[in-house]
């Protein structure tokens, strides 16, 4: 990898942990449970972000069942939250 | 010197980061929930699609070819994020979340019952 790559794939990193804490952030401050679950989502796709970045800067594909699995995972984390708000509920 | 799949690679992974950035700011900035979400469902899911090519182009020819479950995740990112966040969209405002108060329309107030109470005994 050249320098150059390198020097991009940190700027990618850092950029994504930027969001991520953002994320958090807005996790923490609120206001109600509708801006959380948002936050959650987002934070969520930054996660996906970040493995997918990681994975070319180590040249490996271990974690990239990861990535479409965590999709899945974040769909229905949503759609539960979704659920409880609107019924009080889930099931 | 970096090689031309290299800089393709890297501006795929600036692209996608700036729009995944854009996404988290929107997160803080916007007045209110709706706003949040159109800035997050929209930016956040262009960006980690385009963060998921750049792995695909960068291992694509090798020995570890991730083409399939990339285009899987890209596939199933596609399909799930507006479902997800139209179903919180809906949810929220059913809870009569406070919208901004710039909000100059809202289609919506003329179409679903005044009290919520008759949308959740529907079923």
């Amino acid at each position: 990898m050249s320098p150059f790559f390198v020097t991009v794939l940190w700027i990618c990193l850092l950029g994504l942990i930027l969001s991520g804490i953002l994320c958090l952030y807005r996790m923490f401050i609120g206001p109600r449970a509708g801006d959380r679950a948002v936050a959650f989502d987002t934070l969520g796709t930054v996660f996906i972000a970040i493995i997918c970045v990681l994975g070319i800067a180590w040249e490996s594909v271990l974690y990239f069942d990861a990535v479409w699995i965590l999709t899945i995972l974040g769909f229905l984390g949503s759609a539960s939250i979704a659920r409880y708000l609107e019924r009080g509920r889930i099931f | 010197m970096p090689s031309v799949l290299e800089i393709l690679v890297a501006s795929l992974l600036l692209t996608g980061t700036f729009l995944v950035a854009v996404a988290a700011l929107g997160l803080i900035r916007m007045p209110d929930v709706f706003c949040r979400m159109h800035a997050a469902g929209k930016a956040g899911t262009l960006g980690v699609v385009t963060i998921i090519l750049a792995a695909v182009v960068h291992f694509a020819g090798g020995e570890q070819d991730v083409t399939f479950r990339g285009l899987l995740a890209i596939f199933f990112q596609f399909l799930t994020s507006p479902a997800a966040t139209h179903l919180l969209a809906r949810a929220v405002y059913l809870c009569e979340y406070p919208l901004s108060e710039r909000t100059q329309v809202n289609e919506l107030k003329a179409l679903l019952p005044s009290r919520p109470d008759e949308v959740f005994n529907r079923e």
